[in-house]
């Protein structure tokens, strides 16, 4: 079941001289529980492609279609609810909202839409990624491996269609950065979360089913390792 | 979002709330005083029409009889209907009416005049009461003022204080602009941010707005206070009530709530509309657009100048509020101080300076004309008193052949050349409207001696003297004689009704009265008013005998008469005033008459500059307070703001004195930017002033209020130095291990 689709992307930064183009015609189809690799060098546009992918920011042409909805088109509030429901995103720098608790920051995408909270799935996430004695702590007061897990944790709380990681452990040290990969695998094997992950770690990309390779904007390489 | 975030960060972060709670109060305190005193005056203008022309809504006059105004009484609407007695007469009732529902005014009119077969003529209605209330009557020619204009002031103000105080509010939402990118990265609607920042302000100003609006109510009472001391001598003056009306509370916290509202959603507005992407990436720490030197305070104060100048460029847009509320303060403060300077230098010129020996008491004898008056004997023997003058003011057309112009009027151009609104030349005949002045006869006797002319009761003194206004500004003028004195031995008077102008083709040469010319004069009598200047050539000062010769073939009459008395006791209001009062025992009560004392005229005078001075000061320093409050806000919250940029000039090697150094920099370019500014603007709107008030410049630099705007200064420079002692402390103790690790990383 195809969860992602991208049809002639392109995102262009600026005008006139210092115009940039980033995205040059990406056309991308995911299934639902692949994990996918994004590589490339830095300014290839791998993180663009990640922004446009997690409605964080818009195309300049072409279509971005998840779970069939087409995301590019979707007005800022749009935008957010099918952020809060449909994507999780994992940042390098965690993005953990530092005045409120762990437990908190992984409820947040549930509490922004006035939900409950499935306690029995919380539970099992938080158990899983260390942190169940850390949910009253404050970010500043973890190291930024349990940051990491935080932010893991915050972005499964909603059981999204589609799960972001960009460069998950490059701050990390190299025993949390193989706990991270180890954490987001077992995600994609026992819940089928579908996951693209972008870094230039090639020993974490060869984690996943299927590399992409992205040069200049435009992929220029797509294998598959199953 | 509030139950989640915003009450806890809230709770955890009260001292970046300050700068808000400031304004919120501020704004509240500036709002709540306004209004209050603009309620007051709107009451005080009220009374006064009720004073003067009756509280009455509606009135009727015509025959109407005790049924009719049963009648009237029994409709719905009227509260009351009584018959004014004062205006009613034999054949005509006049009947005032009061209406519950004063909207409702002209409508039931209509129908009580249509009851009684009134015509439209019958009916009047108290236009002036009326238009304050804002009801308006076909065919009222009132004017809508007083509340239009009080309402236009409060929605400037309300939009001036949005202006100031929504930057307190962008500031401490842009601190979080980070936090805000992660909500919306994860899925926080423009809509949920914008109301969760909305509920902040919300819980951040409920506080200070109430308390603000107490402490406005209560200045308010204070400034009433205030006023009603300044007024309570003051001829006419009225006691202002104080009072206060739920309603008036109600609007005032729901117009101080608003104007915070939309402070605080201006700023949300923006940031809610910031993508994720964009507000994620923004650290918080302020940035510089472009390159610019510093180069006066780098020349002035060398590197730290150079620093303090880039830091303050930075935090431009954080220090926008205090900017704006100083320069206004400082602006407001020193045209203040200028303008009642100039206006007590011109107030010395053209009253208390020129006048001083001319009068001390003054009676008018309202509707007296001055033949009526006999008491001036007994005036003269009171005790104290050393001059007395009894006189009469009107005015007449002077005709007079136009040969008679003297060489100095004709080398000017002659009279024609200096308008034409009161001197009208014909071919060989001119027309002046000039003020004859009637004095009792021994005071003209007096005058004549004055003057070294021979004291005659058969002729008049004319005034020879012409104001040069091509060479000369009236501040400062120059005369020329009017007329030739040798070819001048009697003068034509007419009725300025019926005197037709020399320059009018049926020019009535015919009719008028020929008085002798006794003696010319080059000084006036001395008197309260001054002759002689612009608008007067040819005053005539006829003695009253003559006057009651004449007056009646002249067909002129009517008018008030005065009394002018000079004292032995020149500087003393108490004995100024018992001789005052004795005067008005001797004049007794069947003339209407009102007096009126020098000193206690300038006493009274200096007593209502002060009063718009207090009251004019008090907005300039609460103008100051909001750019002091926002300078404390922006310091105390140093710490978080600024560790980074001092932690890494710290690195490089800046010393803690050359950081207290840089402090005082910014907090002097802070305050002095705006000193130069307002200065320069407050130079040339007094200049311009000067030139409008043909006052001598030399003459306002010697008294220039320099004393009170360098305190009003310094006062502000030490204020904004101690919140730069407290928030630069604060930095000098940092830990620079600390400083330096990023903490947005977190």
């Amino acid at each position: 079941m195809e969860i992602l689709r991208c049809e002639g992307v392109r995102k262009i930064y600026g005008t006139g001289n210092s115009q940039v183009t980033a995205l040059d015609g990406i056309d991308l189809s995911v299934e639902k529980g692949e994990f996918v690799a994004v590589v490339g060098d830095s300014g290839s546009g791998k993180s663009t492609l990640l922004h446009i992918l997690g409605s964080v920011d818009r195309p300049s042409s072409g279509r971005v279609l998840i779970e069939g909805t087409d995301i590019s088109a979707m007005n800022a509030k749009d935008a957010a609810i099918f952020r809060r429901r449909k994507v999780g995103i994992i940042y390098q720098f965690y993005n953990l909202i530092p005045t409120l608790t762990i437990q908190k920051n992984i409820l947040m995408p549930l509490l922004l839409d006035k939900r409950g909270v499935n306690q029995e799935y919380f539970d099992q996430i938080v158990r899983s990624l260390g942190i169940a004695d850390k949910l009253n702590a404050l970010p500043g007061q973890l190291s930024g491996g349990q940051q990491q897990r935080a932010a893991i944790a915050r972005s499964l709380i909603y059981r999204p269609a589609l799960l972001l990681a960009d460069e998950p452990t490059g701050n990390l040290d190299q025993k949390n950065s193989r706990e991270i990969m180890d954490m987001l695998k077992l995600s994609n094997r026992n819940l089928n979360q579908t996951i693209l992950l972008i870094t230039h770690d090639e020993k974490a990309a060869l984690e996943a089913d299927r590399i992409i390779t992205i040069e200049d904007g435009q992929i220029i390489n797509d294998e598959r390792r199953v | 979002m509030w139950k989640n975030y915003s009450a806890d960060y809230l709770k955890n972060n009260r001292a970046r709330g300050g700068s808000i709670m400031a304004a919120s109060f501020i704004a509240a305190l500036f709002l709540s005083l306004l209004c209050s005193l603009f309620y007051h005056f709107w009451l005080d203008n009220i009374e006064g029409v009720k004073l003067t022309d009756g509280g009455w809504h509606g009135r009727v006059t015509g025959k109407i009889s005790e049924a009719d105004l049963e009648e009237i009484r029994h409709f719905a609407n009227v509260e009351e209907a009584a018959v004014n007695e004062e205006l009613s007469h034999a054949g005509q009732t006049v009947i005032d009416i009061w209406f519950r529902d004063k909207g409702d005014t002209y409508q039931d009119m209509t129908r009580i005049s249509k009851i009684l077969g009134l015509t439209q003529d019958e009916v009047s209605y108290n236009y002036q009461l009326l238009s304050l209330y804002l009801i308006r009557i076909p065919g009222d020619p009132m004017p809508r003022l007083i509340l239009p204009m009080y309402l236009a002031i409060v929605a400037v103000v309300c939009f001036s204080l949005i202006l100031i105080i929504h930057n307190s509010f962008a500031v401490s939402q842009n601190h979080r602009l980070r936090q805000f990118g992660i909500f919306s990265s994860i899925g926080a609607t423009p809509g949920q941010i914008r109301v969760c920042l909305i509920q902040e302000a919300l819980a951040l100003s409920l506080i200070p707005i109430l308390l603000g609006m107490i402490l406005g109510i209560a200045l308010s009472f204070g400034t009433v206070t205030v006023m009603n001391a300044f007024t309570e001598d003051l001829a006419g003056g009225r006691q202002m009530p104080f009072s206060f009306h739920p309603v008036l509370a109600a609007g005032i916290f729901l117009l101080s709530l608003l104007t915070v509202l939309v402070s605080a959603w201006i700023p949300a507005r923006k940031l809610s509309r910031i993508s994720p992407l964009s507000a994620i990436r923004g650290t918080g720490e302020p940035a510089l657009k472009r390159q610019k030197n510093s180069r006066i305070l780098a020349w002035l104060f060398g590197v730290e100048g150079e620093l303090a100048g880039s830091a303050l460029r930075a935090q431009k847009r954080a220090l926008r509020t205090t900017s704006l509320s100083l320069t206004l303060a400082f602006l407001g403060f020193m045209l203040m101080q200028c303008f009642f300077t100039l206006s007590g230098i011109s107030t010395e010129h053209t009253y208390f300076e020129r006048y001083q020996d001319a009068w001390d008491i003054v009676v008018t004898l309202k509707g007296t004309e001055i033949g009526e008056f006999g008491r001036m004997e007994e005036l003269r023997g009171l005790k104290g008193v050393t001059d007395c003058v009894l006189y009469q003011k009107t005015e007449a057309v002077c005709r007079l052949p136009k040969e008679v112009q003297s060489t100095e009027l004709k080398a000017l151009g002659g009279a024609e050349a200096f308008g034409e609104d009161l001197i009208s030349v014909g071919d060989d005949i001119l027309s002046v409207e000039s003020p004859v002045v009637i004095l009792d006869d021994i005071s003209f006797a007096k005058y004549c001696r004055q003057i070294g002319a021979e004291p005659r009761l058969d002729g008049s003194i004319l005034w020879n003297r012409f104001w040069d206004s091509k060479h000369s500004n009236f501040r400062y003028p120059q005369y020329v004689p009017f007329i030739e004195e040798e070819k001048m031995e009697f003068v034509v008077l007419q009725n300025p009704e019926t005197g037709k102008r020399a320059d009018s083709k049926d020019a009535d040469w015919e009719h008028g009265i020929e008085i002798p010319v006794t003696a010319f004069a080059q000084e006036g009598p001395l008197l309260r008013e001054e002759y002689g200047e612009s608008d007067y050539p040819l005053v005539q000062f006829v003695p009253l005998s003559l006057w009651q010769k004449i007056k009646g073939e002249l067909g002129i009459g009517g008018g008030d008469s005065y009394i002018r008395i000079l004292s032995q006791e020149k500087d003393s209001p108490e004995l100024l005033d018992e001789l005052e009062t004795e005067a008005a025992q001797i004049i007794g009560t069947e003339y209407d008459l009102e007096t009126e004392n020098r000193v206690q005229e300038k006493l009274d005078n200096d007593r209502m500059i002060r009063g718009y001075e207090l009251i004019l000061g008090s907005f300039c320093v609460l103008l100051a307070v909001i750019g002091i409050a926002h300078v404390f806000s922006n310091t105390l919250g140093f710490l978080q703001q600024r560790k980074r940029e001092f932690a890494r000039l710290m690195s490089v090697g800046l010393t803690p004195e050359a950081m207290k150094k840089m402090f005082c920099i910014e907090a002097l370019a802070l305050v002095g930017r705006p000193v130069l500014v307002t200065l320069l603007l407050t130079i040339i709107a007094t200049a311009t002033m000067i030139r409008a008030s043909a006052l001598e410049p030399m003459e306002f630099i010697k008294a220039a209020p320099v004393m009170p705007i360098l305190a009003f200064i310094l006062a502000v420079l030490a204020f904004v130095a101690l919140a730069y002692g407290i928030g630069g402390r604060k930095i000098l103790r940092l830990s620079l291990a600390e400083a330096l690790r990023d903490d947005t990383m977190v």
